[in-house]
């Protein structure tokens, strides 16, 4: 019992209520997400309970300032601006269950039975990664003050020793300076001869007579008996630490590790047929397919890079905004947009990057403009995929021939891919088409891993 | 409980002297709050009071997880800070924010004092709460629930899940209870297992056979062959309510039964089902309370809040801007804001009252008639004249001597003995300055609490609506209608010689008189019914809209204050919910339920109202149905009336929603069942004939 359990109780309700993914993308609302965050409308979690239709309800405003008009649009208010939280009162507001492309590109191949992996290029930068290599010099900020504290320490541990102990020798009868000193090292004390030359001289001082004449001990042996040694450790826990030697060859400086990253990265043209013939359903049907394949190489990749172009007769560059929404008038030829890609590719060498042309159309093309031109074009991109997918055929229409002449002419390339989308329920089939010729073709072996390290003058411990 | 916290601790003790002295000033303005025991918790505690509802402890429940993710993310995103939760129980238990500023400190508790007094006295409150001789007891009664029902969670013979799904069912259904007669709405949760019979209703002779039944020991498949569910129903009566009943969840708890998937037929529930449903309803009513008071309430502990920390000063001066932005960030949250409408609405009916009683003492000015009332008064000099006396308005040590005088009169605006106290602790200071007067016992601090020197009385003039700068136009306002209309049953005119004299006599408390005892009665819906007039609607730009088919957008539909009061209405009937009612209990003669629909111009959310049923089928255990009618559109005509800039009509059109345990169907509606859901009176339409145009 308790908030723990009452919320993981609403982990589990909120995971399998979640608007299936196939579901969402060719029925749900695309527009709530963004590039880099998938919104996934979840079906109200919340109970249920006998409500109004919210439009039939209509609803009270209040005007900022003067009456206004009947007719007049307005914002339908958004719930209470509620402050305490009141029992059973939640609005209809949705839910989303938010994911990040790459949780999407997961999710995707799980729900599709994809496994594309993506190919690593070219080495792009050198970055740098953790402050965990260290060197004697650097800039003072970046003192590894632990480090220099334990060696100092260290050094203070192996000079320290229990004096009072080492003066007690001086003590035993008949022993001289060399006779301590002899001692003393046998016992393992880091002690200098000259410090017990100095005790001893002190030592004789204090008394007026030379320390072989003290005789407090018999021997060293009754010595030893007699006093317990105290280790150094314990007299520091004992007095406290009042100074560690620090010194230069202590210091030690951290800098980070340099780390080669091969960015497996990634650029996706998409291309749109925007001439008359291209009603809103068919467009509507080109956002389902693509936005989808947008989000998963986002997510496959480490960098995506995207590019938009719609042609009629011809082709023109835009925004992504733009992209889906455009109509224009004009008649169609394909190829003005092939030629077009081919150029913004040129920004894009293969050797480093990894390349998507995506074209949709409803397969209307001029004369012989998909033979004669396209095909040829497409043959000359190096690419790992080109897909073009079909919308809708222009109602039975003779020239609406190019999905499958581009079918017929690359026949079962793992490059190229043809897919047919008539109504919603074929995005995710189209979607599958396209994203497992890639990765069914045997072409793009796995590059694993991508990251090389390189120690540049460290040292290592 | 959460004081061993000491940072806590700390707080809350230097909230002490601000409760007491605030609750002091409560009972001097006439509230009688229940006592409160205020705690200090921290933001993330604050999240889990507010996802369980202002207790700390509930019964298991996935939904309270829910409320915490989303209270949390509220929060963290600035949306919706909590300043404080109280909960409505003697003692009242109010949770305040640790991260409040002092000032907002001092606010909420005056808000919360304002709260506790309003549950202590509205008598929807003492309805659904206030059982029984030990007050509502609340966090009691929510806390054995809580236990209850996670020990029969624990129980080995008990599927968790299934616990779980039944109180899914019931709380779909919490909002369809009778709000009006709420009794032993928790008849049997005190004693677990005595209703353990489909009914414990004694005329109730369909599960007397039943029980005999059960009592001959037959195994399942003799008992389903000889005696069937038609037999059964041809020998009771059935369950055929002859009204139809508003408290579903009370038939559901009485004659309901479970699906057994097994057996393939309805079963009797097990003792612990009931237990669980009487424990969720009993809480269903504890709250309908509370949601139905949403707007008097708040906009009652709002605007005690304003007069405790804006005119008494309760915020001290250096705090008294963070209390503005406080107030303002209330006011001000978008939409229709509880707060602002009934703070609103509050201070309408304290302006109404204040109104009345001044009018009605001046139209007893000699020759004063409703007719000559604005020429004949000057009402600049009865602005002066209903100015407080400057002793009054502005009591503090500098009038002390004044007040002196006054007492020493007998006024009874003055508050004599602490004029006393506070003249002898100034003389005492005055001789002995080493001292620190303010700790000693009987000793008033008039400098930080001027309002002890006054009694009701004079707080009533200090703060009289009609002296306040954004009312002195009030009185101007008045209509000669509003006047004849008054002066109608006034008798005993022409007893002021001058204006002067008639406002002498002024009740300076009608305001609040009035508005004590509308807290009393109301709730929500008479509330605004009685109290959202045409000048209310005017004054605050207030409108309807409506979803125009046309358009695709919504558009102002109305500015007419009936319709406003309606819209408004249909938000706070029955919880804002559509009314759905049992129409029978053995519909078809197959013991199925038929749910109807009360349709009132408005339909129902269609999704949401199919899910419910399955709810439903979750406590009746045989098929379900739901009879309703939607508002269909016919494809061609409405292109025509888009064209036309019209709104298209649509057709009204009865249907009914079966669901028996597999998926929810749709079938014709029968003709004399449409006729029983639809209300012949009741629109909430208000869009205009030529809206679009």
């Amino acid at each position: 019992m308790g908030l723990t359990e009452d919320r993981e109780r609403f982990r589990e309700a909120g995971e399998t209520r979640r608007e299936d993914l196939a579901e969402f993308i060719s029925r749900g609302d695309l527009g709530g997400s963004g590039a880099d965050r998938i919104r996934i409308p979840v079906k109200i979690v919340d109970l249920p309970a006998f409500e109004y239709d919210q439009r039939s309800a209509g609803g009270v405003g209040q005007g900022g300032d003067g009456q206004p008009q009947p007719g007049q649009p307005v914002e339908p208010e958004p719930g209470d601006g509620d402050e305490d939280g009141e029992p059973g009162e939640e609005g209809g507001d949705h839910e989303y269950y938010e994911m990040d492309p790459e949780e999407f590109a997961r999710e995707l191949d799980e729900a599709l039975g994809l496994d594309l992996e993506p190919k690593g290029k070219q080495v792009v930068e050198e970055v740098e990664g953790d402050f965990t290599d260290t060197a004697r010099a650097g800039p003072r900020g970046t003192l590894d003050v632990d480090e220099f504290f334990k060696r100092g320490l260290k050094r203070h541990l192996a000079t320290d020793f229990d004096d009072a102990y080492v003066r007690e020798g001086l003590f035993v009868a008949g022993a001289d300076v060399d006779d301590v000193f002899a001692w003393a090292r046998g016992e393992g004390i880091p002690v200098s001869r000259a410090w017990v030359a100095d005790a001893a001289a002190t030592l004789a001082d204090e008394r007026g007579e030379p320390v072989a004449a003290l005789d407090r001990w018999e021997s060293f042996e009754a010595l030893d008996d007699g006093v317990d040694r105290e280790p150094v450790t314990q007299r520091i826990r004992r007095e406290g630490l009042d100074s560690v030697p620090f010194r230069r060859e202590d210091e030690r400086f951290r800098h980070p590790e340099v780390i080669e990253e091969r960015e497996r990265n990634v650029v996706v043209v998409n291309v749109r047929d925007a001439s008359g013939s291209m009603r809103e359903t068919k467009r509507e049907l080109v956002e389902r397919v693509f936005t989808p394949m947008d989000w998963y190489l986002t997510g496959k990749y480490d960098a995506a890079e995207f590019r938009y172009v719609v042609h009629d007769a011809e082709a023109w560059e835009v925004d992504r905004e733009e992209f889906f929404g455009i109509q224009s008038g004009g008649g169609t030829r394909i190829s003005s947009a092939y030629e077009l890609v081919e150029e913004l590719l040129e920004e894009y060498p293969y050797s480093e990057w990894n390349r998507y042309v995506f074209a949709a159309g409803d397969s209307e093309n001029a004369g012989s403009d998909t033979r004669d031109n396209v095909i040829p074009t497409m043959e000359s991109i190096d690419a790992n995929l080109q897909a073009y997918v079909e919308t809708q055929p222009g109602d039975g229409a003779a020239n609406a021939r190019h999905a499958d002449e581009v079918e017929s002419a690359f026949g079962d390339a793992d490059d190229v891919a043809v897919a047919r989308v008539s109504e919603p329920d074929d995005v995710t089939d189209a979607i599958y088409e396209i994203l497992s010729t890639e990765s069914s073709g045997g072409g793009s072996a796995p590059d694993g891993a991508t990251v090389a390290r390189r120690t540049d003058g460290g040292e290592h411990r | 409980m959460r004081d061993d916290r000491i940072e806590a601790k700390r707080e809350a003790d230097a909230l002490d002297e601000s409760a007491r002295e605030a609750r002091e000033l409560a009972e001097r303005l006439g509230l009688e709050p229940y006592p409160v025991r205020y705690w200090v918790v921290d933001h993330d505690q604050m999240n889990e009071l507010i996802a369980y509802g202002g207790f700390q402890r509930r019964y298991p429940h996935w939904r309270w997880g829910m409320n915490y993710e989303r209270q949390r993310k509220k929060d963290r995103h600035g949306l919706g800070k909590a300043f404080e939760i109280v909960n409505n129980d003697d003692p009242a238990h109010a949770f305040l924010q640790e991260s409040n500023s002092a000032a907002d400190q001092k606010a909420v508790i005056t808000h919360v004092e304002a709260h506790a007094d309003f549950f202590a006295n509205n008598d929807w409150f003492g309805l659904y709460a206030d059982r029984g001789e030990d007050g509502p007891n609340a966090a009691a009664r929510l806390e054995r629930n809580a236990d209850r029902i996670a020990a029969i969670a624990k129980r080995a013979d008990v599927d968790r899940d299934e616990v779980e799904r039944l109180i899914d069912a019931v709380s779909a259904l919490e909002d369809t209870i009778d709000q009006h007669s709420p009794v032993d709405a928790a008849r049997s949760v005190e004693e677990p297992g005595v209703a353990a019979d489909v009914s414990d209703d004694a005329d109730d002779s369909l599960a007397a056979i039943e029980d005999r039944i059960d009592d001959l020991d037959l195994s399942e498949e003799v008992r389903r062959d000889v005696f069937d569910d038609e037999w059964l129903e041809a020998r009771g009566e059935g369950v055929e309510p002859e009204e139809p009943r508003p408290d579903v969840l009370a038939f559901l708890r009485d004659h309901g039964k479970r699906y057994d998937p097994e057996s393939g037929k309805a079963i009797d529930r097990e003792p612990w089902e009931t237990t669980v449903i009487d424990a969720i309803r009993e809480e269903a009513y504890y709250f309908a309370g509370q949601k139905q008071t949403k707007v008097m309430n708040e906009g009652w502990a709002t605007y005690w809040e304003s007069v405790m920390m804006g005119g008494e000063g309760f915020a001290g001066p250096d705090e008294f801007l963070t209390y503005a932005d406080h107030m303002s960030r209330v006011l001000g949250s978008p939409g229709l804001n509880p707060y602002k409408l009934g703070f609103e609405l509050w201070t309408h009916v304290e302006l109404r009252a204040a109104r009345r009683e001044v009018v009605d003492k001046l139209l007893r000015v000699e020759g004063v008639t409703p007719e000559n009332f604005h020429s004949r008064i000057d009402l600049d000099e009865v602005a002066d004249l209903l100015e407080p006396h400057p002793a009054i308005a502005g009591a503090g040590p500098a009038t002390l001597d004044e007040l002196a005088d006054l007492a020493a009169a007998g006024d009874p605006r003055v508050d004599a003995e602490a004029v006393d106290l506070a003249l002898s602790a100034r003389d005492d200071a005055g001789t002995d300055p080493g001292e620190t007067g303010g700790d000693r016992r009987g000793d008033i601090d008039v400098e930080r609490y001027p309002w002890k020197l006054l009694t009701r009385e004079g707080l009533a003039e200090r703060h009289f609506v009609l002296s306040r700068p954004d009312h002195r136009g009030a009185l101007r306002n008045v209509s000669r209608e509003a006047l004849e209309e008054q002066a109608r049953y006034l008798f005993d005119v022409d007893r002021y010689e001058t204006a002067a004299e008639a406002i002498e006599d002024v009740d300076r408390a009608a305001g609040w008189e009035r508005m004590f005892e509308v807290r009393e009665s109301h709730n929500d819906v008479t509330f605004i019914d009685a109290f959202l007039t045409d000048e209310f609607v005017r004054e605050g730009n207030y409108f309807t809209y409506e979803y125009s088919r046309a358009a695709e957008e919504h558009r102002v539909a109305s500015v007419d204050a009936d319709d406003v009061r309606k819209k408004l209405l249909l938000r706070f009937t029955n919880f804002g919910k559509p009314t759905v009612v049992v129409l029978d209990g053995n519909f078809r003669n197959r013991g199925e339920l038929l749910l109807g629909h009360r349709y009132n111009g408005v339909a129902l959310d269609e999704e949401r109202a199919k899910e419910t049923l399955k709810r439903v089928f979750e406590l009746w255990g045989r098929p379900v149905n739901l009879a309703t009618v939607r508002v269909e559109y016919d494809e061609g005509a409405a292109r025509r009336a888009k064209r036309r800039g019209e709104e298209p009509a649509g057709t009204e059109v009865g249907v009914r929603f079966q669901y028996d345990g597999g998926e929810v169907t749709e079938h014709d509606l029968d003709g004399a069942i449409e006729e029983r859901i639809v209300a012949d009176e009741v629109d909430y339409d208000t869009k205009p004939d030529d809206w679009l145009a």
